[in-house]
């Protein structure tokens, strides 16, 4: 038992009795310094073309399939013999040199659907194919662990339906101070002074009042620790550069926050599809290093984990406008420190052993990425979450 | 009637109800009223934006037998975003000004149970004119319209279920969703079903097409009974099943009664909605029922977004000059309309609120309409510095939503009401004691100011 269990396990004993407030202070005290794993989920959103995102280069299929979209050999980023990166990756290289990047290839699910809304919408329930799902994931372990709405974060203006449980919901900011500015005219605090108001255990009305004083708490919460923290890095002077530097502020300022949501839009290359992938690609990479460098320089890097994931990959060959038309199996990131499995997880999809459509076959659902994130890092009964057994993988 | 339940009733078929109107109301007796409602929701008024644009390229592509070229394809494509936006709003509109507010109410409810979502303006459009048209008539001609719109053979795939190869989805999401509830069928009924709705397309315009050819017209075993059925069979099997009008009563109740059901409320509807599947009937019935107006039942419930958006409109009449602001409006707070996140809908009831959506809620009002000042000027102290600061509020946040809320209109409609009994006229339920004890310690400066105080309480978001 190591000493984080022993402690939280020893203060639930506690619990049973009365706990003075030394040791509560204590086990504060101890769980932040002995480190508190939190999870990093970066969206790609419009389905990012793997394919020429890690590349086969020596396979004549991929070149054949793709003739003008196909990346040439010579400005690919080679990780080994058979496959390299988009050029526009270095960032990531350099992560990969490090040990810190593990690439999970040929990622999807059984009877892959090409919508985009559905595919997203699966990706973020975590159901089957053919089940909808009105909660998230995400939601779901905050239904069972989640302790405040601050429990998980998404940068962003509203929630995705991956933040909301059946019961509880993340609490979505991509500006803390607007958040809270929102929620803190005086007007809101008066008329819940009195507490033990018969209302509170009113069915609707009492979930009203209980949602206002959490999130005005939470709101509170977020702006006045995350305000002691500064960011120095440089990050790319969009909107993803700034949500991964307004995710990075939240970490580093040591948010009692478990799971943080950022995503990045844009992938939907069905035309000149070239320099589109490639500035997104370049804008991905470029802040993640500045983040994940963020977070070394303030001991936060090896208490988190990120996640990266499209919601399908394209078809193996190129469309008639030098793009690529929705596909299935993607290639999924996951950058950490203590890797149990760096660099290329598995081998990439078989090209020739095609589907109906002329699109990949799957081989890792990925379901049982979440279960192993949810059991290895996050410490929870992932079945609970995903309502569902999934094989655990050991990339970490 | 009683005054209170007339404002019950208006809260719950439409969007609330103004002073004028309750006051003529109350002298008549609840048949009178409940008869002019549906009498009033009799015709159907199809809602429609301009798309002769797109209809054109639709027809000219029809009369030449040719499929769109890529370029006409995402002219096609921006030109429908820009219109969905526009029945987006003219949605609302029709929501806060409609006469027929009862197959109004009801066309938002079908809306979030025959869920559907598509790119194509034309056909959305139809589908929701198709939701409006039946939104009060039979159940069953309606399940049967909805199989056969453009806009849902495309999102459950009926238009790639062919003999050769059949896709479950539709059949699926008509047993669970649309019909019979999770649990009510078996797998085998889903794999027999979807043969008989093989075939099921549309044409460019967006007319039913039945192509024969990919019709399955072999036999098909379908809870128990065998034939060469069609969709239309399937449909009428599904329909003899009892517990097809327990669902969707059970859905009606927790959508114009309560979240909590009560099993007897239900099974009274479902008997009278089992005998002909006729919605205006059961409509009828649930609303003449003495259960309807109890007490619980009164002001327990969450509003949607759509509610909350269109019930502030019904008070004080808003305007949005930007109206890709009310889109964005809706958007943060969790539901645009034409745009459910899934074929399961919104959930509903708590499922509204989180925290950004509370925060946002307690807000708006007086952001939308008073440049986000909530008066707290004190019982009998004149605050001297009260219209400075309206004015600092106005300059810093006077410009982030562009609207224009017309309160000569309010002023009017409410110059009759006692302040004594305001509240009654913008609140459903009671006000929390300490919310009370707040209140009573503030100055009622004025219907407008005390209006915004009271729109900025979480008694405000039930209905």
């Amino acid at each position: 038992m190591d000493r984080r269990k022993f402690l939280k396990q020893s203060s639930l004993a506690s619990s049973l009795f009365f706990v003075p407030s030394f040791v509560r202070a204590f086990e504060e005290v101890a769980s932040s310094t002995l480190g508190y794993k939190r999870l990093v989920i970066i969206q790609l959103s419009g389905g990012n073309d793997g394919l020429n995102t890690v590349i086969p280069y020596r396979n004549d299929v991929y070149y054949k399939a793709r003739p003008t979209l196909g990346i040439p050999q010579k400005d690919i980023i080679k990780l080994n013999d058979e496959v390299g990166l988009n050029a526009s990756l270095k960032p990531l290289k350099r992560l990969y040199d490090k040990g810190y990047l593990s690439i999970i290839n040929n990622v999807g699910y059984p009877n892959p659907v090409r919508s985009h809304f559905r595919s997203m919408d699966i990706w973020q329930t975590a159901t089957d194919a053919n089940t909808y799902s009105q909660s998230g994931w995400i939601g779901r372990y905050l239904d069972h662990y989640g302790k405040q709405p601050h429990s998980a974060i998404e940068v962003d203006e509203s929630l995705s339906l991956a933040m909301k449980g059946e019961q509880f919901n993340a609490i979505a900011t991509q500006d803390a101070k607007a958040l809270y500015n929102l929620s803190k005219d005086p007007y809101f605090k008066n008329i819940h002074k009195h507490k033990n108001d018969a209302h509170l255990s009113e069915h609707n009305l009492g979930y009203l009042y209980k949602s206002m004083i959490a999130a005005e708490s939470s709101a509170k919460y977020i702006f006045e620790t995350s305000k002691t923290v500064t960011s120095k890095k440089e990050y790319p002077n969009n909107k993803f550069g700034k949500q991964m530097k307004t995710t990075a502020q939240f970490i580093n300022s040591r948010l009692d926050t478990k799971v943080f949501y950022t995503s990045l839009g844009g992938f939907d290359t069905h035309v000149n599809q070239l320099n589109a992938q490639k500035r997104l690609l370049g804008n991905y990479a470029e802040s993640v290093e500045a983040f994940v460098e963020d977070l070394k320089d303030n001991n936060t890097f090896k208490d988190t984990l990120i996640l990266t994931f499209s919601e399908f990959g394209r078809r193996v060959k190129q469309n008639a406008s030098v793009g690529t038309d929705h596909g299935t199996a993607n290639n999924v990131f996951i950058i950490g420190e203590n890797l149990k499995k760096q660099g290329l997880y598995n081998n990439m999809a078989s090209l020739s052993n095609l589907d109906d459509n002329g699109d990949l076959k799957f081989e890792i659902d990925f379901r049982t990425i979440y279960a192993t994130v949810l059991d290895k890092w996050l410490e929870v009964d992932n079945k609970k979450v995903l309502n569902k057994a999934f094989n655990q993988l050991d990339f970490i | 009637m009683k005054t209170k339940h007339i404002q019950h009733l208006y809260r719950r078929i439409g969007f609330g109800i103004l002073p004028a109107t309750l006051n003529k109301l109350s002298k008549k007796s609840e048949k009178a009223i409940i008869n002019e409602l549906f009498k009033a929701s009799k015709q159907f008024i199809p809602l429609e934006v301009d798309t002769s644009e797109i209809k054109a390229i639709y027809k000219s592509a029809f009369m030449k037998g040719e499929k769109l070229d890529a370029e006409t394809r995402r002219k096609v494509q921006k030109l429908s975003r820009m219109k969905q936006l526009e029945l987006n709003v003219a949605w609302i509109e029709r929501l806060a000004n409609s006469q027929d507010v009862l197959r109004e109410k009801m066309t938002l409810f079908w809306a979030n149970h025959f869920v559907c979502e598509d790119n194509s303006i034309t056909y959305i459009q139809q589908f929701n004119n198709t939701l409006r048209k039946h939104a009060l008539g039979d159940f069953k001609a309606f399940v049967n319209a909805v199989s056969k719109e453009a806009a849902m053979t495309k999102y459950l795939n009926t238009k790639q279920n062919k003999k050769q190869r059949p896709n479950e989805n539709f059949a699926r999401e008509l047993m669970e969703l649309f019909t019979l509830g999770v649990g009510n069928y078996s797998e085998a009924d889903i794999k027999e079903s979807a043969r008989a709705f093989t075939g099921y397309s549309h044409n460019l315009q967006g007319d039913f097409v039945f192509r024969k050819r990919a019709h399955d017209q072999g036999e098909k075993t379908f809870f128990g009974k065998t034939g060469s059925f069609s969709g239309e069979d399937i449909i009428d099997i599904i329909l003899e099943q009892k517990q097809c009008a327990k669902y969707i009563c059970g859905k009606i109740y927790r959508y114009f009664v309560n979240d909590l059901i009560d099993e007897n409320h239900v099974n009274e509807m479902a008997n009278v909605f089992y005998k002909d599947y006729n919605i205006e009937n059961v409509m009828r019935y649930m609303l003449t029922s003495g259960w309807f107006y109890n007490d619980q039942n009164i002001g327990s419930k969450i509003k949607s977004p759509i509610e909350f958006i269109v019930g502030l409109k019904t008070i004080v009449p808003t305007d949005f000059k930007n109206p890709k602001q009310l889109l964005y409006i809706q958007k943060l707070l969790g539901q645009i309309l034409l745009n459910p996140p899934n074929v399961a809908g919104w959930k509903g009831g708590k499922s509204w609120i989180d925290s950004n959506t509370i925060v946002l809620r307690l807000k708006l009002p007086s952001l939308l309409l008073n440049n986000a000042y909530i008066s707290k000027e004190k019982l009998g102290e004149v605050d001297e510095y009260a219209q400075a600061k309206k004015e600092a509020f106005k300059k810093k946040y006077g410009k982030r939503f562009k609207t224009v809320a017309n309160w000569e209109y309010f002023n009017t409609q409410f110059k009759n009401v006692a302040i004594s009994d305001f509240q009654k006229h913008v609140l459903a339920c009671e006000v929390s004691e300490s919310a009370k004890a707040y209140l009573q310690s503030l100055e009622k400066v004025s219907k407008k100011e005390y209006c915004v105080q009271l729109m900025s309480l979480p008694e405000y978001q039930m209905c």
